[in-house]
């Protein structure tokens, strides 16, 4: 009888073995798509642009894209009619953890903060920049990771 | 329901893994105990009790080590820990498997270790020290290398002179020294990044690393840590710098390493040429490795259990073997367990390396991975002949008190690195190098897998077959292997005593040659060898019966007795005749082919081989030989006559002569299942063995019918009983019946129910004596037939023992 026993045990110890590789994998796989869920929020940080249009209304639009291209014309992200707006005139992208700010050779030039814009430059919230006559403000939300994952967790509470 | 990702939190899954390799060590630990009881197939042994004290200090320091990281690093990586718990802890209790008093050693040093750690963890995580004082590291780590090239030792009395210590407690500097190492390469090339390929802000650390390659290599003749200096250099370079050239330049520096090892030292040569051409000296320069090939094999798939495979025929075991022990006692899913394990410990090392919160803690990180990844796959790879073999240790797994606390130091600084998790991980400007070395290390534990495999199921059956594979013998000693018995059913030889201690019993040993010898040094030889199928039970036997046996014992099912034909009788008759005579006998029953009697003289006891074989083999005499069979005698004038007796004209035609021999079985070899010599072919001079002409004479007994010979006769199976071993070739009419009948009354004796032919063949010193006896076709009781042969001269002396021989025979 001592084979069959020590052959049952072996065969526990096998699935112990196993079940330690499981188990760890299983962690590591529910750890993966909670990473993944956070991350692919994280990627980019909305931006919100505040401007008033040519009827006088303010205006504020929120963009969850990596570009954000403004100008006259209509395929841009963020169109604007005003007539001292280029057709392809200033450029929001999402890189390197940051959002820049780009002229894209306009007529009349960008000022970032009442200065020229000349090279791509980080944008933070409560930045303000000039396209012609428009002033756009850029609002971010704060530590985004943190914001995000809270955001995620009460998600997951309300369903 | 919206399935969001329930996750555990850290301390939760390390609890849990950890509980779970407790469970893993626990049931390791039983089985160890009641292995002796499995391996006996009984309850009433001696159970083994000692590694339960490794167990039990496994689980104080891991239950310590749980405690403590929650308490100082609550958010370090969760899987780092279990891992290593559970590699320590099976490397411990396979070491105490293997040779008890070292599984004692290496407990105290996982005391030891793990005590370090625990004090190690109330150090800041943010490891400044380290960066600081990197050239404090390196010179310490040097100096301590530098003492053992001057006061080197080695604790087993062999070559490599690389340990330092006195009063039993030894260290082997090398392995805290990569440690050291990879500290001092991360620090200093954190220091200079970006990092430009220049030469010379590169020249101090590759001076450092590669004069102590080299030392290591010229002194110690350490190719592994050689190899995995210049290999961790690499990788920390191309970490650090994101620059493939890197890469190239190593490979060449790696082989050129290799190339001037090879050429220089003994030691590299000859593991380098052990690896290509393992078959070729299998007992000496290449023992090791065949040697643990064959456990591979033993282990199989399942493996034969702990406690219950053969580990301990591979040297060193318990260190540089450690995964061929696993790999016999755990099979190739244990292997594929530990393969996986260590993959997952990689992994883990590179996530918290991508992760680390500046370059420094990166790169040492990446550094410590690769040193555990790396240097697994290496030695691994050289278990298994992957690789060539290097005298590397088996992180966290080997014996081997430096290596364990360098392992364990490594897992600190990984614990402290992951442990950051709030921090921003640095910038990653290059990702190649890491998916790079995530690759490697994947693929070279693929490829370990692989070639395991291949070993374990695709070989292993081959492997096992080979004569040096003394699993054997050790099995001989548990199961009862089965007997010879002669036609009555006397035994000739049999195994003796009881479970763990059956021993070979030669009841016989006149017939030694015949029957010959199974023994663990000298192997086997005769009936022995041939028959071992069914004498060791794997042929005859249910496949299930000898499937169940080797999966849950480890051996082959109970062995199976086998009747032979001779008669101890007539045998002891036929051997008194021959007496101190140099010569064979071969007595028959001419119509059935039974062999009734088979002598060899000189012949030996095979009850005293181990004191005698070295005498025995170098005797001229050659007693181990069995003239009846394996030896061919020209057949000589005697002959001549004889055969112009049965219708072979004086001048013959070549074409009539070759008829005849063909029809008399001269170029036959004949089939017995009984270790013969190879019959000649008739383009080469005539040469016959005993047996042979015994197989012609009982033709002139029988009628012209040559018989078929028959010395195996039936097989004790346990499903049907006796099985009779029908003869493998048939009987075949070679001569007219009256051919026969007149050619043995031509040579009747007078006044004797008998024929007989003696002559003599051969020239001067190499002359032999043959004489041929029968009965007359007439003779009413069994036909018989014999042939006697002499080593000399003395034609007298032959006709006598066989006159007396065939006389005895017929009136028993």
């Amino acid at each position: 009888m001592s084979g069959p026993v020590v052959f049952a045990l072996r065969l526990l110890l096998t699935v112990s073995l196993y079940a330690f590789l499981v188990w760890a994998f299983i962690t590591l796989w529910r750890d993966i798509k909670l990473q993944s869920a956070l991350l692919s929020g994280r990627k980019i940080p909305p931006i919100s642009l505040s401007f008033t249009d040519d009827s006088q209304t303010p205006q504020v639009r929120r963009f969850i894209q990596a570009e954000v291209t403004i100008g006259r014309d209509p395929a841009c992200e963020c169109p604007i009619e005003d007539d001292s707006i280029s057709g392809r005139h200033t450029r929001l992208s999402y890189h390197h953890n940051q959002w820049w700010l780009e002229d894209l050779d306009s007529t009349n030039g960008t000022l970032i903060n009442e200065e020229k814009l000349a090279t791509p430059t980080v944008v933070v919230s409560g930045d303000e920049f000039r396209c012609g006559k428009t002033l756009f403000t850029i609002t971010l939300p704060g530590d985004t990771l943190m914001a995000l994952a809270k955001k995620s967790s009460a998600r997951g509470k309300n369903d | 329901m919206h399935t969001h990702p329930i996750t555990y939190p850290r301390f939760q899954i390390q609890a849990r893994l950890l509980t779970l390799a407790a469970v893993f060590l626990f049931l390791y630990t039983l089985i160890l105990t009641l292995a002796p009881a499995a391996r006996a197939r009984s309850w009433a042994v001696e159970y083994r009790w000692s590694q339960w004290i490794g167990f039990g200090v496994w689980g104080f320091v891991f239950i310590l080590a749980h405690i403590f990281t929650r308490r100082y690093i609550p958010e370090a990586d969760p899987y780092l820990l279990p891992l290593a718990a559970l590699l320590s802890g099976w490397g411990i209790l396979t070491i105490y498997r293997l040779v008890p008093s070292f599984g004692l050693r290496q407990t105290l040093w996982l005391f030891v270790s793990g005590l370090i750690f625990l004090v190690g963890l109330r150090l800041s995580p943010e490891l400044r020290f380290l960066r600081r004082y990197k050239y404090v590291w390196l010179t310490g780590g040097l100096l301590l290398t530098a003492l053992t090239l001057i006061f080197g030792t080695d604790p087993g009395g062999g070559y490599e002179k690389a340990w330092l210590g006195c009063c039993g407690v030894y260290l082997q500097p090398s392995e805290p020294l990569k440690l050291l190492l990879i500290i001092y390469l991360a620090a200093y090339l954190a220091d200079r990044l970006p990092l430009s390929l220049r030469p010379l802000p590169l020249l101090a650390p590759t001076a450092v690393v590669m004069g102590v390659a080299l030392l290591l290599l010229a002194i110690q003749h350490d190719l592994g840590t050689a190899f995995i200096f210049i290999f961790l250099y690499t990788i920390i370079l191309f970490v650090a710098s994101g620059k493939k050239r890197i890469l190239l330049i190593s490979l060449v520096a790696l082989i050129a390493a290799g190339y001037a090892g090879y050429f220089l030292f003994d030691v590299v040569r000859l593991r380098v040429d052990a690896w290509l051409n393992p078959w070729l000296d299998p007992s000496g320069r290449s023992f090791q490795i065949v040697q643990s090939l064959m456990a591979v094999a033993n282990g199989g798939t399942s493996g034969r259990g702990p406690g219950l495979g053969s580990p301990s025929l591979v040297p060193v075991a318990i260190s540089d073997f450690v995964f061929i022990a696993i790999a016999e006692e755990m099979g190739l899913v244990g292997t594929l367990g530990l393969l996986a394990l260590i993959g997952f410990f990689v992994a883990r090392g590179l996530r918290t390396a991508m992760r680390a919160p500046d370059s420094f803690r990166r790169i040492l990180a990446a550094g410590l991975t690769a040193y555990i990844g790396a240097q697994s796959i290496l030695i691994i790879g050289g278990n298994i002949r992957l690789l060539p073999l290097t005298g590397v240790t088996l992180p966290f797994v080997s014996y081997g008190g430096s290596s364990l606390l360098t392992s364990f130091l490594a897992l600190l600084i990984l614990l402290f690195i992951s442990s950051q998790p709030e921090d921003e991980p640095a910038p990653l400007p290059a990702p190649r190098p890491y998916l790079f070395l995530a690759g490697l290390i994947g693929l070279g534990l693929f490829a370990l897998a692989i070639t395991n495999g291949w070993w374990a199921i695709w070989r292993g059956p081959d492997l096992l077959l080979r004569t040096d594979n003394a699993r054997r013998s050790i099995a001989d000693r548990y199961v009862k292997r089965g007997s010879l018995l002669d036609r009555n059913g006397a035994p000739i030889n049999f195994s003796d005593g009881k479970t763990g201690v059956y021993s070979r019993v030669y009841q016989y040993p006149n017939l030694a040659p015949i029957t010959g010898y199974t023994n663990p040094t000298y192997g086997q030889s005769g009936l022995e060898a041939s028959l071992d199928p069914w004498l060791r039970g794997l042929q005859g036997n249910p496949a299930s019966s000898i499937w169940w046996d080797h999966l849950v014992y480890g051996q082959p099912p109970p062995g199976l007795d086998i009747r032979l034909s001779i008669d101890l009788g007539l045998q002891q008759q036929a051997d008194a005749l021959l007496g101190n005579h140099t010569g064979a006998i071969v007595l028959l029953n001419s119509e059935s082919g039974e062999i009734l009697a088979m002598a060899s003289h000189p012949t030996f006891d095979p009850n005293h081989l181990d004191e005698q074989a070295a005498a025995l083999l170098q005797d001229p005499q050659s007693p181990l030989l069995d003239r009846a069979a394996q030896e061919l005698y020209p057949p000589g004038t005697g002959m001549q006559s004889w055969l112009q007796g049965i219708g072979l004209s004086a001048q013959p035609s070549i074409n009539n002569a070759a008829r005849l021999f063909t029809d008399l079985g001269f170029y036959t070899t004949p089939e017995l299942r009984l270790p013969v010599a190879l019959a000649l072919t008739s383009a080469q001079p005539l040469r016959l063995s005993p047996l042979q002409v015994a197989l012609a004479a009982a033709a002139l007994s029988h009628d012209g019918i040559r018989p078929a010979p028959r010395l195996v006769m039936a097989v004790n199976t346990p499903a049907q009983g006796w099985v009779v071993l029908p003869s493998l070739s048939n009987a075949v009419q070679v001569l007219p019946v009256d051919t026969a009948i007149s050619a043995t009354q031509s040579r009747m004796v007078t006044n004797q129910p008998f024929w007989q032919w003696s002559g003599l063949a051969g020239q001067g010193k190499k002359t032999v004596t043959w004489s041929l006896v029968g009965t007359l076709p007439n003779w009413q009781g069994t036909p018989l037939a014999a042939v006697v042969l002499l080593e000399e001269s003395n034609p007298q002396g032959a006709a006598y023992i066989s006159q007396e021989l065939i006389r005895v025979s017929m009136h028993p």
